[in-house]
């Protein structure tokens, strides 16, 4: 094969070398590396052992799963919903999908301060339906990660998704329903089954979205939710152990990439 | 559609539209704070005021960070636009061993969770004295811009027919002809998107730039520094003018490529 373009490619190689793939190299190569002792595995050890890490790992896992399940539950009727509508009506929910996802991320978490706090706007809507005396502190607890998290990610799900529902042919369901089938049936026989390699895929990269969340956490959080990559601000900056906070980012990346893996085949059978 | 009952539809609409609401809502909330007379964070505000945007303009700290942001997000957008276009070209049009590999290395910023990236570019930029460099933020920040403009400019010289250059070419143009004459007037409105997109993309970065800039200050590192610390309604004037400009660049990319009649192909 005769080999053509490399030349276009090449600077840019050169930067992601040295300036990427370098540093992520040196950093897997400092999680097995001892100061004096060369080569090790005692920074691993030091994982399993602390129960300060379980428990990282445990809120690492744990919200993310709820903020996935939130934002398919939230996600699939919206993006069903956009499919059916006119095309001015479609545009504008396309913008209200599209804008979020380009707000910085500051912004759309702030504001959650504003609208979750004690005096915020949710807390005086429920009580003044007298759902609650008390304020309910959204804030400053997992459920305020969760809902700020599932807040941020919702685009990269509903944009996916609808981009499959869309490719979906309206004469299928018409035949379905021409030979008598249910609208329940049209839907859970022949719609969802198609939406569903879409749907997982998504999923998947919401998921993965979510294991290296920082500032969500941080801001709603206020240091009591702590996950993986708030250790991992705690282990670089605070109190500089190195070699620790690296062992935990090769797991953190190695989980990663075999998600991602697993989300590429299902993006490739999603887009057949 | 599917038809289903007029109560489905409604349970249907219902919920699209909360969803929507609850996308939209932290940006609907935000900007009439920042128009606030009030101290403290009550909505709906109290009164009308443009104090927080004075006293925002007023700052020498906000203003240096603004500086800070523009100079690198400017540099950083240019160097990715460049640096990935060509290589988006080299992919697309060529074939050579590594392709793959390539492409899928140049992705990774957008894979890679971005803490991993923050600490291995602070490791890797400690170990070689460029940490807290404004030359280390700008290479950061460019490698970060290189997936949007690759996603971009990929699909555009996809679509840009192969034979018009061949044409081009045979015909005796020169290659800067080629470039200049056939390909950027057609590439425009895309080179426009990837370049706005890693500009918006530099300016809200967060996460990379509080782990190297050290002394330097963007205007997102400033807000999440702030943030951590206490709650100032002088954040509410910021986010909205990251809101407007924002707002701006995409509506801008979106006018310019329904124009082209490249919309669709961008953003689905």
């Amino acid at each position: 094969m005769r080999s053509t373009g490399f030349s276009f490619v090449a600077p840019l190689l050169v930067l992601m070398v040295v300036a990427f793939n370098l540093p992520i190299l040196y950093m897997l190569g400092l999680a097995f590396w001892e100061k004096g002792r060369g080569f090790t595995l005692e920074h691993y050890e030091g994982l399993v052992e602390a129960p300060v890490y379980l428990r990282v790992l445990g809120n690492t896992m744990r919200i993310p799963v709820i903020a996935t399940l939130a934002n398919v539950i939230i996600g699939y009727p919206l993006a069903h919903w956009m499919r059916g509508l006119q095309n001015r009506a479609r545009l504008v929910a396309i913008a209200l999908v599209v804008l979020p996802f380009w707000v910085s991320i500051l912004v759309r978490t702030y504001a959650w301060i504003v609208v979750l706090g004690n005096g915020g706007l949710v807390n005086r809507a429920l009580q003044w339906l007298g759902l609650t005396d008390a304020p309910v502190s959204f804030l400053y607890n997992e459920l305020g990660v969760t809902i700020g998290m599932a807040n941020v990610l919702l685009p990269f799900l509903v944009l996916p998704l609808f981009a499959a529902m869309i490719r979906i042919d309206d004469r299928l369901m018409q035949a379905a329903a021409s030979l008598g089938a249910s609208p329940r049936t049209i839907f859970w026989k022949i719609y969802f089954p198609l939406t569903l390699p879409a749907l997982a895929a998504g999923t998947l990269l919401v998921f993965i979205l979510c294991l290296g969340f920082y500032v969500t956490p941080a801001i709603l959080g206020g240091g009591r939710v702590p996950m993986i990559s708030n250790l991992l601000d705690t282990l670089i900056n605070q109190i500089p152990r190195w070699e620790q906070a690296s062992a935990i980012s090769t797991v953190l990346l190695i989980v990663t990439l075999a998600i991602f893996a697993a989300y590429r085949r299902l993006d490739r059978k999603a887009s057949l | 559609m599917i038809g289903g009952s007029p109560w489905t539809r409604r349970a249907l609409a219902t919920a699209g539209i909360l969803g929507l609401v609850f996308l939209t809502v932290p940006i609907l909330v935000v900007i009439p704070m920042s128009f606030s007379s009030a101290k403290a964070l009550t909505f709906p505000p109290p009164g009308f005021s443009l104090r927080w945007y004075d006293a925002f303009f007023g700052s020498p700290q906000w203003m240096d960070a603004m500086w800070t942001s523009t100079f690198v997000a400017l540099i950083s957008s240019v160097a990715a636009l460049l640096l990935g276009g060509l290589a988006a070209y080299g992919l697309r049009r060529g074939s050579f061993a590594g392709r793959d590999w390539a492409e899928g290395n140049f992705m990774a910023p957008l894979i890679v969770p971005t803490i991993i990236v923050a600490i291995a570019l602070y490791l890797g930029l400690a170990k070689i004295g460029l940490l807290g460099s404004l030359v280390g933020l700008v290479v950061a920040h460019t490698l970060l811009s290189v997936p949007l403009v690759m996603m971009v400019m990929g699909v555009a010289i996809r679509e840009f027919d192969p034979r018009i250059e061949q044409v081009a070419w045979s015909l005796g143009a020169s290659w800067r002809y080629t470039v200049w004459k056939v390909m950027l007037p057609n590439l425009a409105p895309s080179v426009f998107a990837a370049w706005t997109f890693a500009f918006i993309g530099s300016f809200d970065e967060v996460i990379v730039t509080s782990f190297i800039a050290g002394r330097y200050d963007t205007v997102p590192k400033k807000m999440f520094t702030e943030l951590i610390l206490e709650v100032n309604p002088t954040i509410t004037a910021v986010a909205t003018l990251l809101i407007g400009l924002t707002v701006l660049a995409l509506a801008a990319v979106t006018v310019i490529l329904a124009r082209a009649g490249k919309l669709k192909q961008t953003i689905v």
